[in-house]
């Protein structure tokens, strides 16, 4: 029995820890092309996840087809963030960025709300209702898919930077955004590239979190809270350390809830961040470089 | 970076204060109206229990206006949005009583920890409040809450009930799962209090009402082999306990049951299969229908039932509406009592001498000693059927 929950720790933990990787990493992408922190990201997971289960629950839309359309949804979010911060804002300086995304958190969180008549909303695990059982634990088959989804993610943005040439102009962005704007590059478009993508993550991480739970519009902002303490954990703009920082947040509040007092398992993501900020800023695996703003 | 971080905090806090609820402004009690003020959370965190009850309080404030009102003096109706939280409900119940004149306060902010805070304030000034939040610590000792009186059931009469239906079931060994809120936290109490003594073992892990996965609570539950899985709660989360009691046992044959806050068709629904033969304690108004015509609350119940979907196009009502419906009634037969006058003290030994109030969540029978008015005699158990709510056998 002591293995069986054990191991169920740990299925829990990495099945969570898996939604808040992804989560992590939009913020990384966009603290790297910005320098800021876009506290819009959790609301893009509301958002994803929200109007995957809507249309499938209430508009009886195919599963499949309902989470690309919610996804496409949450990535126009992100260019409507983009637009309204940067295009009609005129923000430039990562601060001024980092505080009226939360006016925009505020923002998007009401409307979800008047849209979704308040209603919580649900869809069922892509890989069919049975459980996965693994010496005497189980979980939902959907863990093994938001794993494999943050793993293939992790991989698809490492290359993403540090192959193509847009994702090089993502990170040149971050070091220098002047110098970059020299060469003919405007900031506006790598911020825009950087919103659009962060956006559509925030939606894959919705669309993998609604079958583990209920999702409404309240379900984003402790999550979007949770994974920027995984990113800062992590290392901003790490992708790896995103995927160590949320798969072991996970696995913390997991073991809280298992074997201490589960009461405070939420706890723990607060306790983490305050314990990077304190004694590695830098998070786990970050440089000096990941916090020179 | 730290200091980013702090400016951060700062602005949200600004932006959290300044987001405050709705509500109608401006003093004013003439002679021909009475005015009664409400909290219900419509926004935020518990919006959609509290939604339920503003359109129940609502329902009943329109059915006794359009019967005449009491002894003539409209009801004129204050609402706030304290969007779950305390002290934003705080700063609102003084806004009611000392700038938009209310005269008696009807429902607590749609959570117990809300009606909690308010308790004082309105007892402070002589008003009398009558709640729909859960939490037992709202009028109890009724003696420290004079003025101060619930529609809801009791955890204590709802834990009766359940030992009750455990006893005839041979159920020995329980589970329980509250979530960290007053209201599980106050169940627990009664539970781990109440169960031992009817030879009933408990075991307990409580858990927070935002998680995602509660897996690993009920696997170190399972260890103890208990016969029933019992959560309390009344927030989504509840649902992946029921996903999660399903997946960890497998096909077990376990009791799995839910507390009075969780009796909603949605939740069920989106459990799926795994909401099917799950047990609640309740009220009987979901399963009005279906029981026996002698019952004294079933025309309340269906006349209830009837003008709320007629009112609100075809939405069916919940126990929450239920609630907040009696509540605002029992104000109103009790102003009616007093002729009007809205004296705290007055409308309280006004409550404590209705008799017997037929209402749709039990029959009230309050007394100097039980603000609650309810007993186990008004709570039914009933199962999810994987389509609709029926009485359990």
């Amino acid at each position: 029995m002591e293995t069986g929950l054990f191991i169920q720790v740990l299925l829990s933990g990495l099945s969570v820890g898996a939604i808040y990787a992804i989560v992590a990493l939009g913020f990384g992408v966009i603290f790297n092309a910005t320098g800021a922190i876009n506290f819009v990201q959790g609301e893009y997971v509301m958002v994803g996840g929200l109007s995957a289960a809507m249309l499938y629950e209430a508009w009886n839309v195919p599963i499949f087809f309902a989470i690309l359309v919610a996804i496409a949804v949450t990535t126009l979010l992100g260019f409507l963030t983009e637009a309204g911060l940067l295009g009609f804002g005129r923000l430039r300086t990562p601060a001024a960025i980092t505080i009226a995304t939360i006016a925009i958190a505020v923002i998007v969180k009401g409307a979800a709300m008047l849209i979704s008549a308040r209603d919580t909303y649900a869809l069922p695990s892509l890989l069919g209702p049975e459980a996965l059982r693994i010496l005497g634990a189980s979980t939902s088959r959907q863990t093994v898919l938001n794993l494999v989804l943050s793993v293939l993610v992790v991989v698809a943005l490492t290359v993403f930077f540090r192959r193509t040439k847009l994702g090089t102009t993502l990170r040149a962005a971050a070091g220098d955004s002047e110098t970059l704007q020299t060469f003919g590059v405007s900031y506006r478009t790598t911020a825009r590239w950087a919103f659009v993508i962060a956006a559509a993550l925030g939606a894959v991480a919705g669309a993998g979190l609604a079958p583990l739970t209920v999702m409404s519009f309240d379900s984003g902002t402790l999550l979007g809270l949770k994974g920027f303490a995984a990113a800062m954990l992590g290392g901003l703009g790490n992708p790896q350390g995103a995927l160590a920082g949320g798969l072991l947040l996970g696995v913390a509040e997991a073991v809280v809830s298992g074997y201490g007092t589960s009461a405070y398992a939420d706890v723990v993501a607060f306790v983490v961040l305050l314990a990077i900020l304190t004694f590695r800023p830098t998070g786990m695996f970050g440089t000096a470089r990941a916090v020179r703003t | 970076m730290r200091k980013k971080i702090l400016a951060l905090l700062a602005g949200s806090a600004l932006l959290a204060s300044s987001a405050c609820g709705l509500g109608s402004s401006g003093a004013g009690d003439g002679d021909d109206s009475i005015t009664i003020g409400t909290l219900f959370t419509v926004s935020g965190a518990g919006a959609k229990l509290g939604d339920k009850m503003r359109k129940g309080a609502e329902l009943a404030v329109e059915k006794v206006n359009s019967e005449g009102g009491i002894n003539g003096k409209q009801i004129k109706w204050v609402f706030y949005d304290p969007a779950g939280d305390t002290s934003t409900a705080v700063q609102q119940t003084n806004r009611m009583l000392d700038s938009d004149g209310v005269e008696l306060v009807v429902g607590g902010g749609g959570s117990s920890g809300i009606a909690l805070a308010m308790d004082p304030i309105t007892s402070g000034k002589g008003i009398a409040f009558i709640a729909t939040e859960g939490a037992r610590q709202i009028v109890e000792p009724a003696g420290e809450h004079r003025l101060t009186f619930k529609t809801t059931f009791n955890d204590t009469t709802m834990v009766e009930k359940l030992i009750e239906y455990w006893k005839a079931n041979d159920v020995t060994k329980v589970a329980f799962m509250p979530d960290t809120s007053s209201f599980g936290q106050s169940a627990q109490e009664e539970l781990e209090r109440l169960a031992p003594e009817a030879g009933i073992e408990v075991f307990t892990a409580a858990f927070d009402p935002a998680a995602n996965d509660l897996t690993p609570q009920v696997k170190r539950l399972a260890s103890n082999d208990p016969q029933a899985y019992l959560a309390w709660t009344t927030q989504p989360s509840g649902v992946t306990f029921l996903n999660n009691v399903r997946s960890v046992l497998a096909n077990k044959d376990v009791m799995v049951m839910h507390g009075f806050g969780f009796v909603d068709d949605r939740y069920m629904q989106q459990a799926g299969k795994a909401a099917e033969g799950t047990i609640l304690v309740s009220p009987k108004l979901p399963v009005w229908d279906k029981i026996d015509d002698s019952d004294q609350q079933k025309a309340t119940m269906e006349e209830f039932a009837t003008s709320y979907a007629e009112k609100y196009g075809g939405e069916q009502p919940n126990v929450y509406a239920g609630q907040a419906y009696d509540a605002m009634m029992v104000a109103a037969e009790a102003l009616r009592a007093t002729g009007g006058d809205t004296d705290g003290e007055k409308v309280a030994q006004a409550i404590e001498g209705l008799g017997s109030h037929v209402g749709v969540t039990g029959v009230f029978k309050y007394t100097s000693d039980d603000h609650s008015g309810l007993t186990s005699d008004d709570v039914a158990v009933i199962k999810w059927d994987g389509s609709r709510f029926v009485p359990a056998e």
